[in-house]
């Protein structure tokens, strides 16, 4: 009987050799241990063995079963060891040849601008309005304290569909408007982006088109403190941490005291240098408190209500960031400028 | 305003540190534009011609020797007018001339040259005497080597202020002087002005019929003599901005500088009568002014008369047939006040914008009328030796009174957010020369009548806080409970935005100004334009009604700089006549993306274009949408290559391919465009969205193969499949049509995967069979498929 169990096993071993895939594998394996096996033959022959030498028979084939059964594990998992070698040779290639390339999306510089903005007044509690660009003279002018024929409309010349109608030249009919929405004059933190106009040819520093953001704060306690407080927030938001920011007097119809704010120049700190015309201060935005006239157009009254309001020029924000020398590229759209803003 | 600091230093002591005056102006008061030297050049001396003599070698030259004092130059001229005798402008070896014109011991025609005699172009102020072609030569009284600007009053310092609208008191010196006295906290000198006039009775009498003129001084002045105008008149004038021509002109110039009130000088003996009236044009009225234009006047405009005809169009233009001239020996000399807005009107009319208008139009200090009429006529007897012939006419309606503005101290507090002491605003409007009083913290304020914009208790305080220093105003924040938040439609541009950056799109914004054609080529129907009255550029002066010629534009624009991948989208406005509406459009040509060495390559296609489109609708969550051909597309696209987006049937735009004949007329190549209704978009973007448990039971899946006439859509199959697949079939998706070999010449083969699943129960192959028969049967009856035969 181990004689012919150890002829099987020799004879197993010498074919395994010659088995190269795990299906000629499974043929073996069910050749020499499956229930069609050799071993059926066996355990028939065990029947007709004496009783007394059953046992040791037996104890003889289960040992030779464990064997064979061992044998074809470990031929299995050198099979399949040697499968994924091939397999890693085989699938092996040059990870230097060029990736697949995909067109570079971008958002319009406008865009990532008056994202960043609204973002950071969303997080002061503002809330974001919008209104029409073809605009009144009311709302644009006349109830923002510039009456029709006041010299100071010199300073936005305007494009006009008819008398009473015209591209709106600021987003400050949009304070009105909102002014007016409020009908049960709750306290009010708005901001007001989009597209303004004016009568300008378009030069390296003038756009006939450009893109505005207001903010307005109305209630009843708002100062111009609270002013210089939101102003210095923005601007270090917009421009780093360690900038300062400083008021210089100006002039708007709309707000009294007005004001022009400047911010330390980014590049040389306040040193001075070119960027800063060497007075290490940049002119980023104008603002004040708004103007009673304003105020009583809109039905609030200034004994009760005061607050503050802040223009922004977008391309001027971006300008300034970006470094960029043309406000025309804003428009021109050329791809090679587009895509180099391409991270927000 | 330009400046001069010599002037200014006339009514205030601002010392020798220019930069602290500058300083103060900007964070005080006025932006500074510039503060430089009104001549800067170094190393001139006034030098006198000695001898003079022809250059041996150069017909056009002289050779000169000039004594400048301590030594005696030799000097060779250019200019024909030198001589001997002469008071010249030499710069010596080392001085710099505008122009980075340095001057150097050289040798011209083999002679020596050490240094140069100088013309008024070369010294950059040509204007100090237009007649002068050559060297300038100096009065023989001028000093050797003596410093010839400061002999002509050039040694000075301009501060140039650039002036917003409201602060019309800064048009004028004295102005100015107040400002500099308040924010340096220093004392003022005011002028006062005294002449001697004769014991006669003026013959002029000044009447006025219309309230628009407000004030009408008038002063004759009899034998004066027209000339040149001082050394130092010219200078100040030069230092304004303000070119000298006589001192006639010079004196009206200089006395509306000093105190901001516009002068005209008539020629006495050129008036029809003696009777100034002053009244409203009549219509159609005209009048040659000094420029030598006839101008056409209208009922509104005001105009002056010698009792009969215009002789001015009131505070904007003189008329030239009472100009003064070479010959003229008496003249009316006029200081008025006019209706502001009556002045601006005219002038913006007739575009004639003027020294004089602006001032008027900003409004002029009522108090200062009749001072500038005698500080005019004291010079006219001191510069052109005029002789004044009795009392001025006149009449007076301005507001003499002054205003008054009630502030209290708690006010000012709860504006500014910084707590004032009554000391700080005491001694602020002491320094700002405005009186008051003060009860009770309460401050009644008196304006004073050059600070006509200083009007209400806010303009005080901007007065007071200027003053005082925006720097010190503490910093805080709002407490105004508000919350911050975006609306759905902000949100959804943003995640559009995204959305197409995200898929290789570039975001571009464009100008909603266009021209006619643009406006409105991709109008599916006749809407009215907004049209620009006046457009800055008359082709492009309408407001567009579609983004897209805008975008093709830009595509063009690029793809002629050898870009030939694009993609571009914008989210902008287009305009009509009731509304405006948001558009969501873009154009696409080229390839998206791409690996060459493997043979990839995406290239746009109208199916590409309709991917990006209803992905973009997936990710709205909009699901009840169809994309159909387009039954009568815009002229300007492809007929067969157009297709409608409907959301629950309501149309929102269109996708499809550029007409052949546009892009032909572009030269711009296989071009895609899509325009849909952003705001429509909008109101079917879908936010609320509840948790849907996932399916228990698997999927099957089953390929068909079916032949269809080939004028059948693949909509219509998908369609009819989906209605007999009912609920069970969850997904259908083509994945081949076919025609050719084997299929009939007008049928096509479109093979599909159907998907199936049931949310109840595992299904069984015999129920799927059941589904496709029943779907087959379906398409049979209502498209007239059949199963294909392989």
């Amino acid at each position: 009987m181990q004689t012919k169990l150890n002829k099987l096993i020799n004879e197993l071993e010498a074919k395994l050799k010659t088995v190269e895939t795990v299906n000629d594998l499974m043929v073996l394996k069910a050749e020499y241990s499956g229930k069609k096996s050799i071993f059926n033959d066996l355990m028939k022959e065990l029947k007709d063995t004496p009783k007394e030498e059953r046992p040791k028979f037996g104890q003889m084939i289960n040992d030779a079963k464990t064997k064979i059964a061992e044998m074809i594990e470990i031929a299995k998992s050198d099979l399949e060891i040697k499968m994924i070698e091939e397999k890693l040779i085989a699938e092996t290639i040059d990870v230097s040849l060029p990736g697949k390339k995909y067109n570079i999306g971008s958002k319009h510089l406008i865009s990532q601008v008056i994202e960043e903005v609204e973002d950071i007044f969303l997080g002061l509690g503002y809330t974001v309005k919008e209104g029409p660009e073809v605009e009144s003279d009311l709302y644009n002018f006349e109830m923002l304290n510039l009456p029709k024929d006041h010299p100071a409309r010199d300073m936005q010349d305007s494009l006009y569909i008819s008398e009473e109608l015209l591209l709106r030249t600021h987003t400050s009919p949009v304070q009105i408007r909102s002014l007016l929405e409020n009908k049960n004059q709750e306290p009010m933190k708005i901001i007001c982006p989009g597209k303004v106009y004016r009568k300008d040819d378009d030069d390296q520093t003038h756009s006939h088109q450009f893109t505005q953001i207001e903010a307005l704060v109305v209630d009843d306690k708002v100062s111009l403190a609270d002013l210089k407080g939101t102003l210095l927030f923005i601007a270090k938001k917009l421009f780093g941490e360690e900038r300062e920011i400083r008021l210089r007097p100006s002039y708007f119809p709309f707000t009294e005291p007005s004001v022009e704010v400047d911010v330390t120049c980014y590049k040389c700190g306040g040193a001075g240098c070119s960027m800063c015309g060497q007075t290490g201060w940049i002119e980023i935005l104008g603002a004040g408190m708004v103007n009673n006239n304003v105020l009583k157009a809109a039905g609030y009254d200034p004994n009760v209500f005061q607050g503050f309001a802040l223009g922004m020029g977008v391309e001027r924000i971006a300008i300034l960031k970006y470094g960029i020398d043309d406000i025309r590229a804003f428009y021109t759209n050329d791809l090679r400028f587009n895509k180099q803003f391409r991270g927000k | 305003m330009k400046v001069s600091l010599n002037w200014l230093k006339e009514y205030v002591d601002i010392g020798d540190d220019y930069k602290l005056l500058k300083d103060s102006y900007n964070l005080m008061s006025q932006e500074v534009e510039g503060l430089y030297k009104l001549v800067d050049i170094n190393n001139l001396f006034i030098g006198k011609v000695l001898t003079c003599i022809k250059h041996p070698d150069a017909d056009k030259l002289s050779v000169t020797t000039v004594d400048v004092g301590d030594e005696v130059l030799q000097i060779i001229c250019g200019a024909p007018n030198v001589a001997v005798d002469q008071k010249v402008i030499v710069s010596k070896v080392g001085s710099v001339l505008p122009g980075n014109f340095k001057i150097k011991k050289s040798k011209i025609r083999g002679i020596e040259s050490n240094g140069m005699i100088c013309s008024l172009e070369e010294l950059g102020v040509k204007e100090f005497d237009a007649e002068e072609t050559g060297i300038y030569v100096l009065d023989p009284e001028a000093p050797i080597g003596g410093d010839p600007l400061a002999y002509m009053h050039l040694d000075d310092y301009v501060l140039d202020l650039d002036l917003t609208a409201n602060r019309a008191d800064l048009l004028s010196m004295e102005g100015v002087a107040y400002d500099t006295a308040a924010m340096l906290d220093k004392d003022i000198k005011i002028k006062k002005h005294k002449y001697d006039k004769k014991n006669v009775e003026n013959s002029i009498k000044v009447f006025t019929d219309t309230k628009m003129c407000h004030a009408y001084y008038c002063q004759v002045i009899d034998n004066i003599k027209i000339k040149q105008s001082p050394y130092w008149l010219k200078s100040r004038l030069i230092a304004a901005g303000i070119r000298p021509i006589n001192n006639v002109v010079d004196i009206t110039n200089y006395v509306m500088i000093e105190y901001g009130q516009p002068m005209h000088a008539f020629d006495y003996n050129k008036l029809k009568s003696d009777e100034i009236l002053i009244r409203h044009a009549k219509e159609g009225e005209t009048i040659v002014t000094l420029d030598e234009q006839e101008r056409k006047l209208l009922a509104t405009d005001i105009v002056i008369t010698d009792g009969r005809n215009p002789i001015a169009i009131a505070g904007v233009m003189g008329g030239l047939s009472t100009e003064v001239d070479g010959s003229t020996t008496k003249i009316l000399l006029e200081s008025a006040c006019f209706d502001p807005i009556c002045v601006r009107k005219t002038s913006k009319r007739l575009d004639l914008k003027s020294e004089s208008s602006s001032r008027f139009e900003k409004g002029i200090d009522s108090d200062k009328i009749d001072n500038a009429l005698h500080y005019a006529t004291e010079l006219f007897i001191s510069l052109a030796d005029g002789e004044v012939l009795g009392e001025y006419s006149f009449f007076d309606n301005c507001k003499k009174e002054p205003h008054y503005v009630e502030l209290t101290l708690e006010k000012l507090n709860s504006i500014t957010g910084h707590t004032f002491a009554n000391n700080d605003v005491e001694s602020i409007l002491k320094r700002l020369r405005f009186n008051y009083r003060e009860k009770n913290n309460l401050y009644r304020i008196e304006v004073p009548t050059r600070r006509k914009n200083v009007y209400g208790y806010q303009d005080v305080i901007e007065e007071i806080v200027r003053i005082f220093g925006y720097n010190k105003i503490p910093l805080t924040i709002p407490k105004t409970p508000t919350t911050g938040y975006l609306t759905a439609e902000q949100k959804l541009r943003r995640t559009v935005r995204n959305y197409f950056v995200n898929n290789g799109f570039n975001e571009i914004v464009s100008y909603s100004l266009v021209t006619p054609e643009q406006a409105i080529e991709f109008d599916l129907v006749d809407l009215p334009t907004i049209e620009i009255l006046n457009p800055i550029n008359k082709e492009k002066n309408l407001m567009r009604h579609s983004l897209l010629p805008s975008l093709l534009e830009i595509l063009k624009y690029n793809q002629s700089r050898k870009i030939s991948d694009i993609f571009l989208f914008e989210i902008g406005r287009s305009y009509f006549r009731d509304k405006e509406v948001e558009l969501l459009s873009g154009v696409l040509t080229g390839v998206l993306s791409s690996n060459l060495w493997q043979g990839q390559k995406e290239v746009t296609d109208f199916y590409l274009l309709k991917g990006i489109i209803e992905t973009l609708l997936a990710k709205l969550n909009i699901e009840d949408f169809e994309i159909v051909k387009t039954e009568k597309p815009i002229s300007k696209m492809h007929p067969g290559i157009c297709a409608d987006l409907l959301i629950s049937n309501e149309y929102i735009g269109y996708i499809g391919k550029l007409h052949p004949q546009k892009e032909f007329d572009l030269s711009i190549d296989k071009t895609y465009v899509f325009e849909l209704n952003f705001e429509m978009l909008s109101k079917f973007y879908q936010t609320n969205i509840i948790m849907q448990d996932i399916p228990k039971y698997p999927t099957v899946s089953r390929d068909l193969a079916i032949v269809v006439g080939s004028d059948i859509q693949a909509s219509d199959v998908i369609k009819e499949a989906k209605i007999a697949g009912k609920k069970t079939l969850k997904q259908l998706e083509i994945f081949d049509v076919y025609q050719g070999k084997n299929v009939d010449v007008n049928e096509k083969s479109i093979a599909m995967s159907l998907t199936f699943q049931n949310s109840e129960k595992t299904l069984e192959t015999k129920e799927i069979d059941i589904i496709v028969n029943r779907i087959l049967k379906h398409l049979e009856k209502t498209i007239n498929a059949k199963l294909r035969q392989f």
